[in-house]
């Protein structure tokens, strides 16, 4: 509820500085200022689309000069393009946490040291946060750990009781990246869940479609699993095909994911999936250029919202569809 | 008496070899071997998987796709070129089928939708995917018709055109969506997914109660696909063209001495990956009733892999469509099989890296044991 109530707070708050930008009409808060924004994976991607339009529109609304970067999910892609960021002087560089505090370190120590304000989102960085939080160095996105959580007690919340089985298909090995899965996967196993971790392969990772089978035959080998769950959004989407693939009736297994994809809110409203994550990517596209904008204009410090808005229910599903068909939500 | 029942025994035997030499000679029959006995292990180690039938109805729902691919990287690589981009080809066409579905999503065809009630939109939907086909398969093969020319007419090397080209399709692709994904809400509905996507002999798999939105069965995609291998079997063995391909293959000077068009022949033969690629997007998107920008982007390795492995010469002149074939199941199994264990894709692409190699020297074994003068084979 807090968590709900800050990401509200942080709207409210990009809701009235957009619109004092737009009355004073000529002059426009962001003026002068130019952003170079890692995005994440590949233009229009289910999770990076909400992101980029988040970005754009607050660009829009506040005079900013945004310059968008993908990353196809590469960690060392990311730290080059803060290079490449870097050697353009922007006023600003708000990047994505996956590479970690240490692959950026000397990095965004040479940034802050040229005066660009530099801040993050989607996965965080909290020693460097720590560091340059009084330099503008904020973070807009969920804590990945807290978030795996949250999807997993939904999980929980339907149904699924101690001594269950449940398998986490994920990234466990992939550093922080991982984090989300481990949250998932930990929440579980506290709860008295025996939980099968199991690494899903790099063509997986990017092919979803290919996960179905994999999930199929697992199900087929461990028939008392109760529950699937993922921290993939592009499989979230794909788990009620295994579960009917593997000869599951509607709501037999207790289903958890990530993300709000067309499909996965279909499936939601139609009861063949449990809970699904709800990060409110758009947030994380737009909090961080209003980040950039208000530290370069008036040297505010960094701040952090938490953008999880709980997990996606029957029950708020219905009035969210027009936004995620529009790349909102 | 002795040294006549030694010349028998020595005749019997070497008849034997010439038997085992000749059915391992037989197209595709080393491969299947291997497939059999990873097959037998993954029975063995998961028998609740693979003793049963949904693992394998679950391949065949999802992969075909990326068996699509494969066959037609088969006569690309035996004619000595390589095409990267297919996996943006597929991205593209999957795009523009879901775009023809779901005109009312997409900025260049939403005015279609303007002033019509929803029911209207739904009974267009059903209408238009139609014609969504006919746009996939065309734009596949024009685009496949554009990497030719630039391979065939300009000279470019086929592994830099059409790294170059993948750029662009994808870049298209997100382009035209509007930098948007979309569900194709209801698709499982219309009569095209009976038609292309539909499920043959649903009486012999039983579901018990459970009621299923796509009712279990053979996907008409895998009956398709089967038949498209068949078809593409007798192209590259018994028709002029695939001879044509093999010959520029092995020496595509030599092709043109003896009166080959061999740049008319590359045209057609890109344009007809092209064209097989936007099949396989289309298939993608209609099995899943999903369209997202990354669509079939991790296709590549997969697909390429499973050619080689299948017993297709990365030297170009010969190709097997047969192994082709048998090698995506190989990658699928293993994947499938490791993650059923509960070993996760990690070891799985440890254990596919060492079958491909395995498979590689098996094939050269087979038809080149000249060329592995390194394990003894050559001085023979």
């Amino acid at each position: 509820m807090r968590t709900m109530i800050r990401a509200l707070g942080a709207a409210a708050m990009a809701t009235s500085l957009v619109a004092l930008a737009s009355s004073a009409g000529a002059a426009m808060l962001g003026e002068g200022v130019t952003v170079y924004m890692q995005m994440g994976g590949q233009p229009g991607e289910p999770p990076v689309l909400p992101r980029t339009n988040g970005a754009k529109a607050a660009a829009e609304a506040l005079g900013v000069k945004l310059i968008e970067q993908y990353s196809s999910w590469q960690a060392e892609t990311m730290l080059a393009q803060f290079r490449e960021a870097l050697a353009a002087k922007p006023s600003c560089i708000a990047i994505m946490g996956h590479p970690g505090n240490d692959a950026f370190a000397d990095l965004v120590a040479d940034a802050i040291a040229q005066g660009i304000v530099v801040t993050s989102g989607n996965a965080p960085l909290k020693e460097l946060q720590e560091k340059y939080q009084d330099r503008g160095f904020g973070y807009a996105g969920v804590d990945l750990y807290e978030g795996g959580a949250i999807t997993a007690r939904a999980m929980l919340q339907a149904g699924l009781k101690s001594g269950d089985k449940a398998m986490v298909f994920g990234n466990f090995s992939r550093g922080d990246r991982g984090l989300s899965d481990t949250g998932m996967a930990d929440t579980l196993e506290k709860a008295g869940i025996t939980v099968d971790r199991v690494e899903m392969s790099e063509e997986v990772n990017g092919n979803p479609p290919l996960s179905i089978p994999q999930l199929v035959a697992y199900l087929q080998q461990h028939p008392d699993t109760k529950a699937l769950g993922t921290q993939h959004g592009g499989i979230t989407p794909l788990l009620p095909d295994v579960a009917q693939q593997a000869g599951k009736a509607s709501g037999e297994l207790i289903l958890g994911g990530i993300d709000t994809d067309p499909k996965t809110v279909a499936a939601v409203k139609a009861g063949t999936m449990t809970a699904t994550l709800d990060q409110q990517l758009y947030l994380q596209g737009f909090l961080p250029v209003l980040q950039c904008v208000l530290s370069v204009k008036y040297e505010m410090g960094g701040f952090t919202t938490n953008t999880a808005a709980g997990t996606l229910s029957p029950k708020n599903v219905d009035a969210l569809v027009p936004l995620i068909d529009q790349g909102i939500r | 008496m002795t040294a006549v029942v030694n010349g028998k025994a020595r005749r019997a035997s070497a008849q034997q070899r010439s038997l085992i030499a000749r059915v391992l000679a037989t197209e595709g029959v080393p491969i299947l071997l291997v497939l059999i006995a990873i097959l037998v292990a993954l029975m063995a180690l998961a028998p609740n998987a693979f003793l049963g039938w949904r693992t394998y109805v679950s391949v065949l729902i999802n992969y075909q796709p990326q068996i699509i691919c494969a066959l037609g990287l088969t006569l690309v690589i035996a004619s000595g070129e390589i095409d990267l981009s297919f996996p943006s080809v597929i991205t593209l066409t999957s795009l523009i089928f879901a775009a023809f579905y779901r005109f009312d999503n997409v900025f260049w065809l939403n005015w279609l939708a303007e002033g019509r009630t929803p029911e209207e939109i739904k009974a267009m939907q059903a209408q238009l995917s139609w014609l969504g086909v006919v746009a996939a398969l065309g734009i596949g093969a024009f685009v496949g018709f554009i990497n030719g020319a630039l391979v065939a007419w300009i000279g470019i090397p086929s592994i830099i055109a059409t790294l170059a080209t993948a750029f662009v399709w994808r870049g298209m692709a997100v382009f035209l969506a509007g930098g948007k994904q979309f569900a194709l809400r209801d698709f499982n509905q219309t009569d095209l997914w009976d038609i292309t996507t539909g499920r043959l002999f649903t009486g012999l798999f039983q579901s018990g109660d459970v009621v299923l939105r796509k009712p279990d069965g053979i996907p008409i995609q895998a009956v398709i696909v089967l038949a498209l291998a068949v078809l593409l079997w007798f192209i590259l063995n018994r028709h002029r063209f695939g001879e044509s391909l093999l010959f520029i293959g092995d020496n595509a000077h030599v092709a043109r001495v003896v009166g080959i068009d061999v740049k008319a022949t590359r045209v057609k033969l890109f344009t007809l990956m092209g064209a097989l690629a936007g099949l396989a997007g289309m298939f993608l998107t209609m099995e899943t009733e999903n369209f997202t920008t990354t669509q079939g982007q991790a296709s590549l390795l997969v697909v390429i892999a499973a050619v080689f492995i299948g017993g297709t010469s990365i030297f170009g002149g010969s190709g097997t469509i047969v192994g082709s074939y048998i090698g995506i199941l190989i990658v699928v199994m293993l994947q499938i099989g490791m993650v059923a264990m509960g070993l996760g894709g990690d070891i799985a692409d440890m254990v596919i890296g060492v079958v491909f190699v395995l498979a590689v020297i098996l094939h050269m074994l087979v038809e080149r044991p000249e060329r592995l003068k390194g394990l003894g084979f050559g001085n023979r």
